[in-house]
């Protein structure tokens, strides 16, 4: 269980997080929307103690994550953030097996060993295990780096824009194997989006923020409505439905306006 | 050369078989470095006869020379290993970021502070020089953002500039400028003072020890806490290490320059950066090489001998070159 209460924080005198509080979802994906400088990076980092809160609480399994171990912290929440490390020259297998870190310390066992065969299995990496990371395509990158999350065998996965810099078929992939994390061992993932509309398509659960506040909560089919995303974005949207799911369409105005403005100028 | 040269250019080798090169070349390179010098009486017919004479030369003068090699090569060669991988940086080394010249400036005041005292008290000296320097450099990194990797030697080569030049000022003030040359030129040729360099051996196995923590740092500070590492106290681990290392080689063979900058380069070329694979080699490679070194300085003009930091400013420098220009090249 992950809750936060009444969190707040501010980088000088400039408040990036303002009295956050919320009760993450077991086993679904939660994604978190909303202008950039929303503070959805930063509500992140600080669920996860990588920056803590300036007042309020992060519960974690009822715990204050204050005054937890930063390495037990490690071994329930894995954190990937955007940073690409392309200065190191590691392997793919070294980098699962830093995953093992929090469990190990540093010296492998076999059943660390297991871990890592079982992680890389997983994400199809065992053909390229040997090559270094910077030789690979963002998207081969992206899932040896989901592979050590899987090794870190967290269950909470929180991501920061994993989709930045990845191809659409990459995208679709990651958000794939993301929904496969939690239906098929039952992981609890919240990720940051800059889409909208893959929250839409992916997310069981949205976040939206606006100016360090959440100011809508809810199962993403509630979230994704014209009125609310306008009071998200400041922009506005126009919802349409492929088959089941929603689509957000944000790159024209809405047609009826467009008639509109169409008619003026032929008058 | 050979030997090295031969190992690292077949690329197609896999890495168990590179590294038995290494060992049989360390191997070799031991037994001809224990065979030199000028008591020619000191021979394997000498040795297998058991003659006394030759055996005491043996254990009192070859032996300690040789494993001082091989503390302070594999010591320097991780002391750069691990800098590098802290900092991310290639061109990080305790010779290229004012580390040995701090040391130097510990030792110079510890003379003339207290006068001629023991290894020890020098190495404390050396020691505290040593680490607040490497700290305050690092933290001078952080606070200016250089564009390019190559800015940073040449930025640490002007800051140790600095503290050799302060070290100068203050010899010539204080008529010491004599002794500050004597303790800045590195030799193997110091029999008396072997004893501090075991304390080498210290740090060199916290190295091993935490040499997944180290790369684990090497990804920077967020991935570090992500996987529940204490970063900073890592990052303050691994700059102990390194001023353990330049103090106590400093005080007991003096400056080795480039040896902390071209092992871990060329090793890393062919590893990648996870130092606990590296480690191992990284040391192997740096002996290795200061032994070649060290035994050409010895030959060059027998019966005597030129200072092995000679050697290895040349021929270290060359490499040192190479690298340079491949990696502005390839930018790598």
């Amino acid at each position: 269980m992950i809750e936060l209460k009444q969190v707040s924080q501010a980088y000088g005198t400039q408040d990036i997080l303002k009295n956050v509080s919320l009760k993450i979802k077991e086993k679904r994906i939660t994604a978190l929307v909303g202008a950039n400088g929303a503070g959805k990076t930063t509500l992140l980092n600080v669920a996860a103690n990588l920056i803590p809160a300036k007042s309020g609480q992060v519960l974690l399994d009822g715990r204050d994550i204050c005054q937890m171990e930063t390495i037990e912290i490690a071994r329930k929440i894995a954190i990937l953030k955007q940073t690409q490390h392309l200065s190191m020259r590691i392997t793919v297998q070294e980098l699962v097996a830093f995953g093992r870190y929090p469990h190990s310390k540093g010296r492998l066992k076999s059943a660390d060993e297991t871990k890592i065969r079982e992680a890389i299995a997983y994400m199809d990496l065992e053909n390229i295990k040997e090559k270094f990371i910077d030789e690979l395509s963002g998207g081969q990158r992206q899932r040896a780096y989901i592979a050590m999350i899987l090794a870190q065998d967290t269950r909470y996965v929180f991501l920061d824009e994993p989709l930045n810099n990845l191809d659409i078929k990459y995208s679709v992939e990651m958000m794939t194997i993301l929904q496969k994390l939690v239906q098929e061992l039952d992981k609890t993932v919240i990720i940051v989006l800059h889409d909208i509309n893959f929250a839409a398509a992916f997310a069981d659960e949205i976040v939206a923020m606006k100016g360090g506040e959440i100011i809508r909560e809810g199962p993403a089919e509630s979230i994704i409505d014209g009125e609310t995303l306008k009071d998200v974005f400041d922009h506005e949207f126009h919802i349409i439905r492929v088959g089941e799911r929603k689509v957000c369409v944000y790159f024209q105005p809405q047609p009826d306006r467009e008639i509109k403005r169409s008619k003026d100028c032929f008058i | 050369m050979k030997e090295k040269s031969g190992c690292i250019k077949r690329a197609g080798f896999n890495s168990r078989y590179k590294r038995f090169v290494l060992i049989l070349a360390f191997l070799v390179l031991a037994a001809v470095s224990v065979m030199i010098g000028a008591d020619k009486n000191v021979n394997p017919g000498s040795l297998l006869r058991l003659d006394a004479a030759a055996w005491q030369t043996f254990w009192v003068s070859r032996v300690p020379r040789t494993a001082a090699i091989v503390l302070t090569a594999s010591g320097l060669s991780v002391s750069g290993l691990i800098m590098q991988s802290l900092s991310s940086n290639k061109f990080m080394s305790p010779s290229t970021s004012g580390t040995t010249d701090a040391a130097m400036l510990g030792v110079l005041l510890s003379f003339l502070l207290l006068g001629d005292q023991s290894r020890f008290v020098q190495l404390l000296f050396a020691f505290v020089f040593a680490l607040a320097s490497t700290m305050l450099f690092m933290a001078i990194l952080g606070r200016i953002p250089l564009r390019e990797a190559v800015y940073v030697p040449l930025v640490g080569m002007m800051y140790g500039g600095i503290i050799k030049a302060l070290a100068n000022a203050v010899a010539y003030r204080t008529n010491a400028l004599q002794t500050l040359s004597k303790i800045g030129l590195g030799t193997f040729n110091r029999f008396t003072s072997f004893a501090m360099l075991w304390l080498v051996l210290i740090p060199l196995a916290l190295a091993v020890l935490y040499a997944a923590r180290f790369s684990i740092a090497g990804m920077g500070e967020d991935f570090s806490k992500s996987l529940g590492l204490h970063y900073k106290r890592t990052v303050f681990l691994g700059l102990c290490v390194i001023a353990v290392i330049s103090a106590a080689t400093f005080v007991t063979v003096g400056p080795i320059a480039f040896v902390g900058l071209i092992i871990p380069n060329m090793v890393t070329a062919f590893y990648g950066d996870d130092v606990k694979k590296t480690i191992p080699d990284v040391m192997l490679l740096g002996t290795v090489f200061v032994m070649v070194c060290d035994i050409f300085s010895r030959l060059i003009i027998y019966p005597y001998e030129i200072a092995v930091s000679f050697t290895i400013g040349i021929i270290g420098g060359a490499i040192f070159l190479v690298i340079l220009f491949r990696r502005v090249r390839y930018g790598k």
